[in-house]
């Protein structure tokens, strides 16, 4: 079970403040497992950072609740979180994606944290329909978390697991799609539109709220908002891969982030500051 | 004991075997990609309706919702036809179920060419695409007694199981001292000139083919490999071994399934036998009024086993000619 830290352990205050500073903790704990190669998914924790401390301070139990990384390079920041909800031991962290490591760059059946093996988009919100299938058929109380991003809502698999959901009425099922607006060619809104995404799940049966993704307010409000309500919801969390560090250089590529020499000092310090 | 061609026919012999089963293992569920009746599992449906999902027309969440309730101690049984069971949920099956290897059994309908729905319906390459899956047990069974023992046999296996089963009338070629074996390779004649391997639908063409060439002088071995894999190495050498020549006999294309694995292991065993793979010849197939039309059209007849077993022996031809079945309503004869 979880260890009760000072920031994701405000699961138990509940306060906006610790989760703010728990979201600066998974940036700087991602900064110090991207800097030794030089690049890597930094910005998916730049963009997720306040909504997966907002899930894991408040709602997501470990044990109980369970959790599918839908993009398996999200896992990164779950690992971040790994320490506080007692799934990993800090130090395996710096071995983050280097060769025999258990923590692979992206998720797998070895990967501490998360459920199911991520990596191949648009499967993991079909794994999670599963998962809420199987706590209902169980008569347990465990809910379905999955985290989902917006590039990935191109995928078709993504709407029939929607359909499904909502058939089947699971309403231990709730998605938090970070909408960071960033895929490997570019901005979502430049390849496809997938917008008006709060409207398409509506229209397939869920309850879908739309809110700003930096707000841990907003959020926290979102969270208790999709558990109660009665069919399947999701929470589409605005974000950007470049939130909570000004070092970072204009236009990075907020798919896949470089940072090296002086970079990591600035983001190190900035993020530390705020931290402590 | 088998029985002699043509053989009887009885109808649902799997979806009645899943019904037995689930009386008694709880943690038994059903899913169905909207061809509920034409794979049997009706029956399931109507005796167990809490633990039947309707997937609907939506094969790669069908699959990876399977994946996930197998992770929670389920045992899925998926059913579709054999072409929507492994083409479309490709990706699915690698990542929710072959790397994770759970026991999710996948059980495809309508193999090769026995539907003559066209491409789109003719499953001529799922053993190929589940074969190369690690993890992956591979069956293809046409015979009523083994595919009702199948069932059984599969349900605890620890991995993930890919079941190919003909659809509709299936004939009953072994009588019920036959048990199927998930170890060995089931050897139904035992000869010296040539050792026909055959799966799934090809079986009664193969012991008819045998019937034909031992009315020329030639004994064959007809070998029944109900499991693709992992196969039984030690008996493909055990009878390659005392034949000169080796047939492969499979509904399904000779690239990538029961024909390659044979080559697999006789090349990889240094043993030196002529090897004829008899099956869809790099071919796509076509629609038709008639099964027994492609199995003819496209090189699956019992004429075919026993022109590959002439071939292989380095007869000379023409090869003997192996007598046109018929089969009366409700049995079944090889074409």
């Amino acid at each position: 079970m979880a260890k009760q830290l000072p920031y994701l352990g405000g699961m138990m205050s509940g306060r906006v403040r610790d989760i703010q500073r728990s979201a600066d903790l998974l940036r700087l704990r991602a900064v110090r497992m991207v800097a030794p190669h030089g690049f890597g998914y930094l910005g998916q924790v730049l963009s997720s950072a306040e909504l997966m401390a907002s899930l894991f301070s408040r709602a997501f139990r470990p044990g109980v609740d369970e959790l599918v990384v839908s993009p398996g390079h999200y896992i990164i920041v779950a690992y971040a979180a790994g320490p506080e909800l007692g799934l990993l031991d800090e130090a395996l962290l710096s071995t983050y994606g280097v060769d025999g490591s258990s923590l692979e760059a992206i998720g797998t059946e070895s990967s501490p944290v998360a459920d199911v093996t991520g990596g191949s988009l648009g499967q993991g919100l079909s794994s999670a329909a599963g998962l809420a299938l199987a706590a209902r058929l169980r008569g347990s109380e465990g809910r379905v978390f999955a985290l989902l991003s917006d590039g990935e809502l191109e995928e078709g698999q993504v709407w029939e697991a929607a359909m499904f959901a909502a058939h089947r009425g699971l309403d231990n099922l709730v998605v938090l799609l970070d909408a960071n607006d960033s895929q490997v060619d570019g901005p979502v809104s430049s390849i496809t539109t997938v917008e008006p995404i709060a409207a398409k799940w509506e229209s397939f049966g869920w309850t879908a709220i739309d809110v700003d993704g930096h707000d841990v307010a907003a959020l926290v409000e979102a969270l208790d908002e999709a558990l109660a309500a009665q069919r399947p919801a999701i929470v589409i969390a605005r974000t950007s891969t470049s939130h909570g560090l000004s070092c970072l250089p204009e236009g990075a590529d907020g798919h896949f982030i470089k940072i090296s020499g002086a970079l990591i000092d600035d983001a190190l310090a900035e993020l530390a500051a705020r931290v402590d | 004991m088998i029985n002699q061609a043509p053989y009887p026919t009885v109808l649902k012999p799997y979806g009645r075997a899943l019904v037995e089963l689930a009386r008694r293992r709880e943690d038994v569920v059903c899913l169905s990609g909207d061809l509920t009746r034409q794979t049997e599992v009706d029956l399931f449906q109507e005796e167990f309706p809490d633990r039947f999902i309707h997937a609907a027309m939506a094969e790669a969440n069908m699959i990876s919702v399977a994946g996930a309730l197998a992770r929670r101690g389920f045992i899925p049984f998926v059913h579709t036809f054999g072409v929507f069971a492994t083409r479309r949920p490709f990706d699915q099956i690698v990542n929710c179920v072959a790397y994770p290897n759970l026991p999710v059994r996948i059980v495809g309908f309508m193999p090769g060419v026995s539907s003559p729905g066209g491409p789109s319906h003719q499953a001529i390459d799922d053993v190929a695409l589940m074969r190369v899956l690690p993890n992956m047990t591979v069956l293809d069974l046409a015979d009523a007694t083994e595919v009702a023992q199948a069932v059984e046999a599969i349900v605890d296996v620890a991995g993930p199981v890919y079941l190919r089963l003909k659809r509709g009338e299936t004939p009953v070629i072994f009588d019920d001292s036959h048990r199927l074996s998930l170890d060995r390779a089931h050897v139904v004649l035992e000869g010296d000139d040539v050792a026909i391997f055959a799966c799934g639908m090809m079986l009664p063409a193969a012991l008819s083919a045998a019937q034909v060439l031992a009315g020329a002088g030639v004994s064959a071995s007809v070998v029944n490999v109900a499991v693709i894999k992992p196969l039984d190495r030690a008996s493909v050498v055990a009878v390659a071994t005392r034949a000169r020549a080796v047939v492969s006999a499979e509904n399904h294309s000779i690239i990538g399934g029961l024909g390659s694995a044979l080559a697999e292991v006789l090349a990889e065993e240094a043993l030196a036998r002529p090897l004829r793979r008899v099956g869809l010849a790099d071919t796509f197939a076509q629609g038709a009024q008639n099964a027994s039309w492609l199995f003819t059209t496209y090189g699956l007849a019992t004429q075919d086993v026993v022109d590959a077993s002439w071939e292989a022996l380095g007869r000379d031809l023409p090869a003997p000619t192996a007598p046109t079945l018929t089969s009366p309503a409700g049995e079944y004869a090889p074409v």
